[in-house]
């Protein structure tokens, strides 16, 4: 229906028409500024909020054990080396980064590069 | 742009007859169209002052290994935004075939191998395992190519259902064996060398060989797009395909090879996915592909069609990857991350009808 209605002159019509995927985008220049302003407004305001508290939030996942309280680091910095949980029954192996316990985080070499969730391992006492 | 320095000067002399009211035109019209890079040069200065490792050479192979890991993904994605369409599969296909690659190259004696029949991991294992990801990819590519050229249907639909069906095949590969969806690890020594293996270190950082691998598959790229009949007449369909066909471009044909190489790349991608991220897991090239469009949109690669550089691309990635290496240094979580990104890809976009609109 849009299409019928359209002026069948393009080059008289008011806004210029895009070829592609912006072929349906009616848009002029001045709204387009403001888009562009925009975006780089809430990019530099988001950035700006984030370094007022910078750094990457490591959480553990005692997964029963007792509790670990969360480490704040900067980008490239080693993990601070927790105090090891403790859990009844069991026998604490290590920190890693996925929940079934395969890959083991080495705390004295690997640095920090985004925000995590490291996961207790266990193995049941005899 | 054949010669900067007479562009430049030929801006200069234009410049010196403008009157008050053009010359303020003349620097807005600059911002604006250069918000992006403006942008980057900030947050490189602010970012050089805060961490000082920010500038040495150690970082700077930090970037070039990281632009080299997004690159095959973008060169394959602008083959599709060249033709007014676009490709949201291809984070799935790098997934898929990720995990593939990962399976046949675990360590012969790995305790939690899915598969425990497979050859021993020589140069022509490796090589066969090469060969038949970019095949799986190019298959799904051509999959994509032949709905979209077939039956005219929008690209973001049928890749967005090949993204699903992708990631379906990807939960049941996950499935297979007793695996239960666990990660794939236990990668080989010789696969991990032959993708990641160092070739030099620059400032103590290795450089690894997926690096000169990058730059090879870029070349051919640049070879592909500017010197055969099929380069030039995907730019033919991409800025008309009407006009195209009348002056005997097979645009079907033409609109298939596009999505099947685009495919091939993802496959590659996907070969070095996995050495890169240590292990594969289901989610492992999740949003990829908003990564590479991004990119593409930066470097001027146009969804008006028809319109882009393979030099485009490499400096999208590079001013993508900037930032996030600026970003993730100072300290931004990965949250924040992804509405700057959103804020970039539509700013991009505004940026790239401008462009058009300005020039018509």
């Amino acid at each position: 229906m849009e299409e019928n209605r359209q002026n069948p002159n393009p080059e008289q019509e008011q806004l210029p028409k895009f070829r592609g995927l912006y072929r349906h985008v009616k848009i002029s220049v001045k709204a387009l500024d403001r888009i562009i302003v925009a975006c780089i407004a809430v990019i530099v305001i988001l950035v700006a909020l984030e370094l007022r508290d910078p750094g990457f939030t490591i959480t553990f996942d005692s997964r029963g054990g007792s509790d670990v309280a969360p480490q704040n680091q900067m980008y490239g910095e080693l993990l601070e080396q927790p105090e090891p949980p403790t859990r009844e029954g069991y026998t604490f192996t290590g920190w890693y980064t996925d929940a079934a316990c395969y890959e083991l985080w080495d705390t004295q070499n690997k640095t920090i590069e985004t925000d995590m969730t490291l996961y207790a391992g266990w193995e049941k006492l005899e | 742009m054949t010669n900067p320095i007479a562009n430049l000067q030929r801006v200069s002399a234009d410049y010196k007859t403008m009157d008050k009211k053009d010359k303020k035109r003349f620097w807005t019209d600059m911002i604006l169209n250069n918000a992006l890079y403006i942008l980057m040069a900030i947050f490189i200065i602010y970012t050089a002052i805060e961490q000082p490792n920010f500038l040495t050479l150690g970082s700077f192979a930090n970037l070039i290994t990281q632009v080299a890991a997004y690159l095959p993904l973008a060169l394959g994605i602008a083959g599709c935004i060249v033709l007014t369409g676009t490709d949201l599969s291809a984070g799935r296909v790098v997934g898929l075939t990720a995990a593939i690659a990962g399976v046949f190259m675990q360590k012969t004696d790995f305790a939690n191998k899915m598969f425990a029949n497979l050859p021993a991991i020589n140069g022509w294992w490796i090589a066969a395992t090469l060969l038949a990801v970019i095949a799986i990819g190019a298959v799904i590519g051509l999959v994509n190519g032949f709905f979209v050229a077939k039956f005219s249907l929008h690209p973001f639909i049928v890749t967005l259902s090949t993204q699903l069906i992708t990631y379906g095949i990807i939960l049941w590969f996950f499935a297979l064996n007793g695996n239960n969806g666990q990660p794939i690890s236990g990668l080989s020594a010789e696969y991990k060398n032959f993708v990641g293996g160092a070739m030099f270190r620059l400032g103590g950082v290795a450089v690894p060989r997926y690096v000169l691998y990058a730059v090879i598959l870029t070349a051919l790229m640049w070879f592909i797009w500017n010197k055969t009949t099929f380069g030039k007449n995907m730019f033919a369909v991409g800025s008309n395909a009407e006009a195209a066909k009348v002056s005997g471009v097979n645009v079907f044909l033409t609109t298939m090879l596009v999505h099947t190489l685009a495919g091939a790349m993802y496959g590659y991608a996907g070969f070095i996915e996995g050495v890169r991220a240590g292990s594969v897991a289901a989610s492992t090239g999740l949003n990829a592909e908003c990564d590479a469009i991004a990119a593409c949109v930066i470097g001027g690669v146009s969804f008006v069609g028809g319109t882009g550089k393979i030099s485009g691309i490499i400096l999208g990635v590079f001013v993508l990857r900037i930032i996030f290496v600026a970003l993730t240094m100072l300290g931004v979580d990965s949250s924040s991350l992804y509405i700057i990104k959103g804020a970039i890809i539509l700013c991009a976009c505004a940026l790239d009808m401008r462009k058009y609109l300005v020039k018509k």
